[in-house]
């Protein structure tokens, strides 16, 4: 009997112990351990498997992983790595392809299925996905004398864009001086000239086959599309006149408050932003959206998903795979953190009809188009972004450039990087 | 008469250029704190305004909600405070010895110093990482103690040997002469002249481990992550939140801007320390 309590005694410290010893550690960005949290009380809860988040700022995840990487071990279980690492990490992380059920691919857009697999390898899951839609000034669109003058001098009625031509006529139509002191101060729309991302979707809409590299890793930035994209990209500046003129100092976060300051009446931008109005912004209970442009080959954007993936050196490689796959079977967990964003189409689809997500089925309907894909899954796409892409747009931008050459001289360097 | 007037127009000149040199120190700060106090639409106006059109503390507000940058900031400090005690305490002796007692070996010792100086801390993350990580001290405060120590020493070395430098060698040697030992005389003589040049040292010392970043992120998780760490992540992928991030910036420069005010005397005194010496 004394033996029999006694091994009782022993058997209950050990899996008490064990349990204990059932902790995963997840590294990642801030705004992701918001999105991942909710998922992650529900594992342990159902689970028993604790989970403990360390956060930090956008570029030490990268940092970090690298760190451990470097020192050969690894105190994460579960990072979560913006697309752009994929390719720099890929050796560095365990095949996940057992967790991609035909359940999971199908609920998944395409070009997220894509940008997990690092050549043969399945590098991770999407833990959330983002992509740009179009944002726009209801109350402008609304108004009847605004739809009267569009009419009269475009010949077709005022609606939100859904093509180049559309875009660019409607920006126009918009820019204006509202005061009358003979100085432009409100604009149709704006052009970002540091980042490249929003003439690359321009690119996918023009129908090339794949944004400055081909599935093949031929460099292909001097295609067609390409051209065109950047013609139409630079179009609203150099020719029409209808963005802010400093062009090269605008980035997403100047787009997106020239928006909110009720400056400009469109703004193409990361479809999480339209949860995230500020309530004392102008614009506020005003701003409609829908899905991004279409070219020649419809609607396309450049993805922006995060991936959840397991690093070869965890010491819990079961447990890790079992949150990914609860955390993808639970996606729909993160929608009510601030970001609001999820990866699977179920997810996204769960809140349809819900006020104060409306830009859910605009992201959706972007995030599945057929020609939308991810940026090349290359360990020196941002160095091609520094040295080539990013500078090409900016010298298209001063207007002064043969767009033609530009890109030419854009590939030259980037084989440059390659070979 | 003359010479008064000349004088008048000089001083107007030097402090004239004394403002301009101020307010060029200060526009950035001045900038931020601006920042910090605009609503948060406000906050990248197109053009940029200077001034907020309305003021508003929700930035502070939003800041003081959170539930990680206080305990950041208790990080920060135990670590920078435990960091300039150790600092001081391997450095003054060690410079005092390596001035005063100088040796070929105390040169070398002092030059090696510099050269630690001008290794990029990046190269260090990675040895720092393995080294604490099989000792068992990652993200613990005595860790990341050790890793600021291992930077703040040369600095504090550098400075301290100047500072020693500029003492007269007769005030040990008159202290021994009345019956002290050498550590007594170093003890009771030398390091209440040094007043002034250890508050500058750990001044220095204080501030390289307060806005100490890559180690901090390298070798911490939560537990003793500091506010650096915390104020870069509201530099998120899905934006950048300037008015929380301002505000935590300049909540976080307050404990530098009071120590500096506090020690002003002996800061002064310890920057001028062996000025007119002769």
């Amino acid at each position: 009997m004394k033996r029999l309590v006694g091994a009782s005694a022993l058997a209950l410290v050990l899996m008490a112990a064990s349990a204990k010893a059932e902790t995963i550690n997840i590294l990642v960005e801030g705004g992701g351990e918001m999105l991942q949290k909710a998922v992650a009380e529900k594992f342990t809860a159902e689970t028993g498997i604790e989970v403990n988040f360390t956060v930090v700022p956008y570029q030490g995840v990268f940092d970090k992983f690298s760190a451990e990487i470097a020192s050969g071990s690894s105190a994460f279980d579960v990072i979560t790595i913006d697309v752009v690492w994929n390719a720099k990490f890929a050796s560095h992380v365990e095949d996940i392809s057992s967790l991609f059920t035909d359940a999971i691919r199908a609920d998944l857009p395409p070009a997220l299925l894509a940008d997990a697999k690092v050549g043969d390898k399945v590098i991770g899951m999407p833990a959330w996905a983002n992509a740009e839609i179009v944002f726009y000034r209801k109350d402008l669109f609304d108004k009847p004398e605004e739809k009267e003058a569009f009419q009269a001098k475009y010949g077709y009625p005022l609606a939100p864009p859904k093509t180049w031509q559309q875009w660019r006529e409607i920006a126009k139509f918009f820019t204006r001086d509202t005061d009358g002191d003979g100085k432009i101060d409100f604009w149709g729309t704006d052009t970002i000239g540091t980042f490249s991302e929003e003439w690359m979707a321009h690119v996918l809409q023009a129908g090339s086959p794949g944004v400055i590299l081909d599935k093949d890793g031929q460099v292909i930035i001097d295609n067609d599309a390409h051209q065109k994209a950047l013609e139409f990209y630079i179009a609203s500046h150099c020719v029409d006149h209808s963005v802010p003129e400093n062009v090269n100092e605008i980035g997403w976060g100047e787009a997106q408050n020239l928006f909110y300051q009720g400056k400009t009446a469109m703004t193409k931008f990361w479809a999480h932003a339209y949860k995230m109005t500020p309530a004392d912004s102008k614009v506020s209970g005003k701003v409609g959206v829908v899905p991004m442009l279409a070219g020649d080959a419809g609607i396309a954007a450049i993805p922006g998903p995060w991936y959840n993936v397991v690093p070869s050196t965890s010491q819990h490689k079961d447990a890790a795979k079992k949150f990914i796959a609860f955390a993808i079977a639970n996606n729909a967990l993160g929608i009510e953190a601030p970001l609001g964003l999820a990866a699977t189409n179920s997810a996204y689809r769960s809140y349809s009809g819900k006020s104060g997500y409306e830009h859910f089925a605009p992201l959706l309907e972007t995030l599945s188009a057929p020609a939308t894909q991810g940026r090349p899954i290359n360990e020196k796409y941002q160095e091609i972004v520094d040295e080539a892409v990013l500078p090409a747009v900016q010298e298209a931008l001063t207007c002064k450039a043969d767009v033609a050459e530009v890109l030419k001289e854009a590939k030259e360097t980037i084989e440059d990087i390659l070979n | 008469m003359h010479k008064a007037r000349h004088l008048n127009v000089s001083g107007i000149l030097i402090n004239g250029a004394a403002l301009v040199l101020v307010l060029s120190y200060a526009l950035p700060y001045m900038y931020l704190l601006m920042t910090s106090i605009k609503p948060a639409a406000d906050v990248q106006q197109i053009p940029p305004s200077f001034f907020p059109a309305v003021l508003s503390f929700e930035n502070f507000r939003e800041v003081l909600r959170s539930s990680t940058l206080p305990k950041a900031f208790v990080n920060s400090l135990t670590v920078a405070v435990l960091t300039t005690a150790l600092s001081l305490a391997v450095a003054v002796p060690a410079a005092y010895v390596a001035t005063q007692y100088r040796r070929r070996i105390t040169t070398l010792f002092l030059l090696f110093a510099l050269v630690t100086r001008m290794v990029p801390s990046v190269s260090l993350g990675v040895p720092l990482f393995q080294l604490l990580k099989s000792l068992g001290l990652l993200d613990t405060v005595p860790g990341l103690v050790l890793a600021h120590t291992s930077a703040a020493v040369p600095l504090a070395l550098l400075l301290m040997s100047a500072f020693f430098e500029g003492m007269p060698r007769e005030l040990e040697e008159a202290a021994r002469m009345d019956g002290c030992t050498r550590f007594q005389a170093f003890r009771k003589i030398v390091l209440p002249v040094m007043t002034g040049g250890i508050a500058v040292t750990a001044l220095f010392t204080f501030i390289t481990s307060w806005n100490e970043f890559l180690y901090a992120l390298l070798l911490t998780s939560e537990a003793t992550k500091t506010a650096p760490i915390v104020i870069a992540e509201y530099n998120s992928v899905y934006g950048l939140a300037w008015g929380a991030m301002t505000a935590a910036a300049v909540l976080y420069s307050l404990p530098v801007i009071v120590v500096t005010l506090a020690l002003q005397k002996q800061i002064v005194g310890g920057l001028t320390f062996g000025a007119v010496k002769g």
